[in-house]
């Protein structure tokens, strides 16, 4: 966190306390893109064991996203910070939420990955992978904007996400022809949509996420806005 | 689509623009302030003005001139040996400088309130209308009406109104600091300058304190020096934070505290100095 520069405060337990919540939520920001990337390869892979293991490990995430909070709270109880530091904790505070539910999402996909398919509806989930790829490469980007508390880099992350959304669209589109072709496939594919949505939904909470390290760096909230507007920042 | 731009809700108060005050806003106007304790500048080209009933503070490291800025207001500096003072401080768009004011009246209109309470050896009651005996007042009806006035002001007229014949050194810290701004506001001061009236007091007493500076502002126009930068952030309309006798940054306090410009500022107020 080159830009957050949590070092240099007086109080060297300050400085602890700051580096140890924003290592906790690197920490957390790992093991969820972790989880993504166990779900979608449980789902492109049906392996089923691998797709138990991330329903398993989602309760690391809540417990994470508990314990920053605390974390925070006690940090502004106790030190009552101010201007960049405050910033910080806000962010922080608002993009471990967006953490956890980007893991819930992750179990939805995993879900997915132990409903019987039959072979030929197998196919159906190889369409989720080009849309996987996308998002999983946009929560990492986020992940390393937050890390790096990059600016440049969380706009044009932020930016990615339309992308996410015209292949979704375009998924769609697929999805609804294969449904309109065999109806009794219907149930199967609703369950690749609902994949396909929670991976959206994961684009989105990263477009979030963006939005907190460029309220951090500049101060500025930049929610609801045109992408004009950022620009312009 | 509807695309609405969402906008923070002000605050209950109207925002006022610092460097754009209309005439009626302004209570104070200090201009390329230049101040020098023999050879040492203490003060360098301070140019600001203090708006009207708000609260203004002053923070900054120990030794940053924001006392020296304080005490100049009210000419307290007049008193230091090889002090040197350039530019203006105008009150009503008076020099408070010129030669031809009256330092006592001067003070009259600007109140002044110290870190350690000095109540006189005296009565609570005679500690009150202190000011106004010797603006020659004697009248014991107006002085009562006076000194009640001043002590409920004060947040001090229940805790005292049965003992006010008896020696004001008998109260508590927080309880002299009061009635020492009673004492200030009993002569109805335009201007309250309070330098760290509650360094010397227990939190309580310093809430107490800081809700009175509160209902102070709907009369007076306050200016605080605190050491104590969460009681800026508490207590203050306005913020000013002042290094090595610059005035570095002057802005409302909600903004300087979630988002200030100047990395000076940043640092001191998220405890970077050193």
């Amino acid at each position: 966190m080159d830009n957050v520069n949590v070092g240099r405060h007086i109080s060297g337990q300050f400085n602890e306390d700051l580096e140890r919540v924003i290592n906790h939520v690197m920490q957390m920001g790992g093991l969820v893109s972790k989880q993504v990337s166990d779900a979608l390869q449980a789902v492109s892979e049906t392996d089923e064991a691998l797709a138990k293991h991330v329903l398993s490990q989602d309760y690391h995430i809540n417990n994470f996203e508990v314990s920053i909070d605390d974390e925070c709270t006690r940090i502004i109880a106790k030190r009552q910070p101010a201007a960049g530091d405050l910033r910080l904790i806000m962010a922080i505070v608002k993009t471990i939420t967006d953490l956890e539910r980007i893991g819930d999402e992750a179990e939805k996909i995993a879900n997915v990955a132990l409903e019987s398919f039959s072979s030929k509806q197998k196919d159906l989930l190889l369409n989720l992978d080009n849309l996987g790829r996308l998002v999983l490469d946009v929560l990492q980007k986020t992940l390393d904007a937050f890390t790096r508390m990059d600016f440049d880099a969380a706009i044009k992350t932020h930016g990615a996400d339309a992308k996410i959304d015209r292949e979704y669209e375009a998924l769609m589109r697929q999805l609804m022809t294969y449904m309109m072709e065999d109806p009794r496939s219907i149930p199967q594919i609703m369950s690749v949509i609902w994949s396909a949505r929670a991976l959206e939904r994961i684009g989105d909470r990263c477009q979030n996420i963006c939005e907190y390290i460029i309220y951090f760096v500049k101060g500025k909230v930049v929610r609801h806005t045109t992408a004009e507007d950022m620009k312009k920042l | 689509m509807i695309t609405v731009t969402p906008r923070v809700q002000p605050d209950s108060q109207p925002i006022i623009d610092l460097n754009n005050l209309s005439p009626d806003q302004v209570a104070l106007n200090i201009n390329k302030l230049n101040l020098y304790y023999a050879e040492k500048q203490a003060l360098q080209d301070i140019t600001m003005s203090i708006p009207k009933g708000q609260v203004t503070a002053f923070i900054g490291p120990s030794g940053c001139g924001k006392s020296t800025l304080l005490r100049c207001i009210n000419r307290m500096n007049d008193l230091v040996d090889h002090c040197r003072i350039e530019g203006e401080i105008n009150l009503h768009g008076e020099n408070i400088y010129n030669k031809n004011v009256d330092v006592a009246q001067l003070r009259r209109k600007v109140g002044m309130v110290f870190q350690r309470p000095n109540p006189f050896p005296k009565t609570i009651y005679e500690n009150v209308v202190y000011g106004l005996r010797i603006m020659g007042e004697n009248n014991r009806r107006v002085l009562d009406v006076a000194a009640e006035k001043a002590l409920r002001s004060a947040a001090l007229w229940n805790e005292v109104k049965d003992r006010l014949n008896e020696s004001a050194l008998g109260l508590s810290g927080g309880q002299q600091q009061r009635l020492v701004i009673a004492r200030a506001i009993a002569i109805q001061p335009e201007v309250l300058l309070l330098d760290e009236p509650t360094s010397a007091l227990d939190p309580i007493s310093t809430l107490v304190i800081e809700e009175l500076i509160n209902d102070l502002k709907k009369k007076f126009t306050v200016v605080i020096v605190t050491h104590n930068m969460q009681q800026a952030a508490r207590v203050s309309d306005q913020t000013a934070f002042m290094y090595m006798g610059e005035l570095i940054e002057y802005s409302d306090t909600n903004t300087l505290f979630t988002t200030p410009v100047k990395k000076k500022t940043e640092d001191y107020i998220t405890g970077r100095y050193g």
